[in-house]
């Protein structure tokens, strides 16, 4: 069996000769430290590990992993053109204000591996939008890579499942103005302005999306980015998320179903419990990566209360492979379990971070490609 | 309906200017402005708290509410030196060093104002010395230090250490939070108080202070 035919078929509950060893990328500093380590060769970590990038696929021989389920492709899905990212101001203490590609103004100490801290935004208001963002959100045909879709069919990795990004319907906005700015506006400010942002940037990744499957490109499953969640759930409301994302899912995954994808996973950190419902009552339906690690998200919980239709990949406390063997063993146990449920795929539950030990993940690796299911 | 239930419950709606108007009507009625800032503000940032707690509000509604206290408090602090209002007590509060990730750590200081704590806020990558010199210097009951990192979260154990060598490790409290974070750490590390979320956070500081 392929790859490709493994995780198909995992994730239709038909049967396989072996589990796949499935990761889901590096912290770049962790390549350092490996490379360092003389553990791979300096160029990998120099040149980066993008998700399905030839970089990730030989990582993948070199650890032994069979693929990353972050492969995925599509038209170029965000603002267009972003931001210029520049330094806006530098501080006293080194500190530096730099505007991002999405118009956030964050907060970056050199030398410090952070998420950074967002300051400020640009998109405080109806005129900010119409000015400076509408015109990015809009769809053209440019925005689609025609001649690479037409032959991809022919062209994509054959042995290991490749998805169709369809984008964020919220993440992205969050991106765009902070959480403090979501906050804002979405609560006290102009809610009418915060929905027509979603639903004009909704209209726009729909249609890259549509313009991608009319080529006749084929894909495995489709996949969105969210992170939409923290420690203790979401980022707001359940039901407030619902009234402004539910109908966007609802579309493109309609549209995934009309060309045959009927795979479609959504990328969320944190404790995703109380989105789950908006996500699956429209389409989505395999969780990822499942944080147990570091936020205690859970994919049993999900499987009772949703059935046989709630799939999952994930779901491996990564911070095991910082440890030792008996805390791997102990996961690729409790993984045995879970696969053994059907229509999950264990993978470790994100991007692995510095202090990983490089033994530990080829051991991982070549344990839980021995599970028979 | 009284102005200072007014004032809690738009303030519980996030409406900041509408908590600003009321904020100067009850200062210009005479209210005192202890009970402006105990039955207006801290009354319904008390509330949001509780249903922050408990899921009934989510990260938004409490961001918005701290604006709107913000906006109020900003009126009352000129007159609350002269009227002798004191503080429940001192925090001091930032991200660990190596950490520039400060939503939790920003929400965990609104929800000490809203508790009338005054909160020096050292702000974000934080080193342990600085966490303990601010606590002895600025005379502050208790240290707060977030991470959102498994990478930076070692930093709390150098504070509780440094908190150690400089001789205060009796006097002040260290509470510690954030997503890598669980008691099973606090207790590991010799940390006082760990909780799982903003307003369980500032609770437990007022516990400390009062």
């Amino acid at each position: 069996m392929t790859n490709r035919e493994r995780a198909i078929n995992l994730l239709h509950y038909k049967p396989v000769d072996r589990l796949p060893a499935v990761h889901f990328g590096y912290w770049s500093e962790l390549l350092t430290e490996w490379a360092e380590q003389g553990k791979i060769p300096k160029r990998l970590a120099e040149g980066g590990s993008r998700d399905g990038s030839t970089n990730d696929a030989e990582l993948d021989r070199i650890i032994g992993w069979d693929f990353n389920w972050n492969h995925t492709v599509s038209g170029r899905i965000g603002l267009m053109p972003g931001f210029e990212k520049k330094v806006l101001e530098v501080l006293e203490d080194g500190t530096q204000r730099v505007q991002s590609h999405s118009g956030i103004i964050e907060r970056i100490t050199p030398g410090v591996v952070s998420i950074p801290s967002e300051d400020d935004y640009l998109l405080k208001d109806r005129t900010a939008f119409e000015e400076l963002y509408k015109p990015k959100m809009q769809f053209k045909p440019e925005r689609i890579n025609l001649e690479y879709f037409k032959k991809f069919n022919e062209t994509r990795p054959q042995d290991i499942p490749v998805g169709l990004h369809l984008g964020s319907v919220l993440g992205d906005i969050r991106s765009m103005v902070s959480v403090l700015g979501m906050s804002y506006l979405l609560y006290d400010e102009d809610e009418e302005l915060f929905a027509d942002i979603v639903d004009t940037y909704a209209e726009m990744q729909y249609k890259c999306a549509e313009a991608v499957l009319e080529t006749g490109a084929k894909f495995d499953f489709a996949h969105f980015w969210e992170d939409i969640c923290f420690k203790n759930g979401p980022l707001l409301s359940p039901d407030v998320f619902a009234e402004l994302c539910a109908k966007h899912y609802k579309k493109r995954c309609d549209l995934c179903h009309r060309y045959g994808i009927d795979v479609i996973s959504l990328d969320c950190d944190g404790v995703t419990e109380l989105l789950l419902p908006t996500w699956f009552e429209n389409g989505v339906n395999t969780m990822f990566p499942i944080e147990v690690g570091v936020w205690g998200d859970q994919f049993e919980p999900a499987r009772k209360k949703f059935g046989t239709g709630m799939l999952g990949v994930g779901g491996m406390d990564k911070t095991a492979l910082r440890k030792d063997k008996a805390a791997v063993d102990a996961e690729i146990e409790r993984m045995r379990r879970l696969a053994n449920m059907g229509g999950f795929i264990p993978c470790p539950d994100h991007r692995l971070m510095p202090g990983t030990k490089f033994e530990l993940v080829q051991y991982y690796a070549e344990e839980i490609k021995k599970i028979r299911i | 309906m009284s102005i200072l239930v007014e004032i809690s419950e738009n303030l519980q709606r996030g409406k900041a200017k509408v908590v600003k108007e009321l904020v100067q009507q009850a200062i210009d009625q005479g209210i005192p402005v202890e009970q402006i800032l105990n039955e207006g503000l801290l009354s319904g940032m008390s509330i949001i708290g509780e249903k922050f707690k408990n899921n009934e509000v989510y990260v938004p509604e409490v961001l918005v509410a701290a604006r709107a206290m913000n906006q109020g408090t900003q009126l009352l602090k000129p007159l609350m030196a002269a009227a002798g209002v004191k503080a429940v007590g001192k925090v001091c509060i930032g991200t660990v060093q190596g950490d520039l990730h400060d939503i939790g750590k920003n929400l965990v200081k609104m929800m000490l104002e809203g508790k009338g704590l005054e909160v020096v806020d050292l702000g974000t990558d934080v080193s342990a010395e600085t966490f303990v010199n601010t606590a002895i210097e600025q005379n502050c009951q208790i240290i707060c230090c977030s991470a959102l990192l498994t990478t930076t979260m070692n930093v709390m154990e150098d504070v509780v250490k440094k908190a150690t060598e400089a001789g205060i490790r009796d006097k002040v409290t260290i509470m510690i939070g954030g997503a890598p974070v669980s008691d099973d750490y606090c207790k590991k590390i010799g940390a006082d108080i760990y909780t799982s979320d903003a307003a369980s956070a500032a609770d437990a500081a007022v516990n400390v202070c009062s």
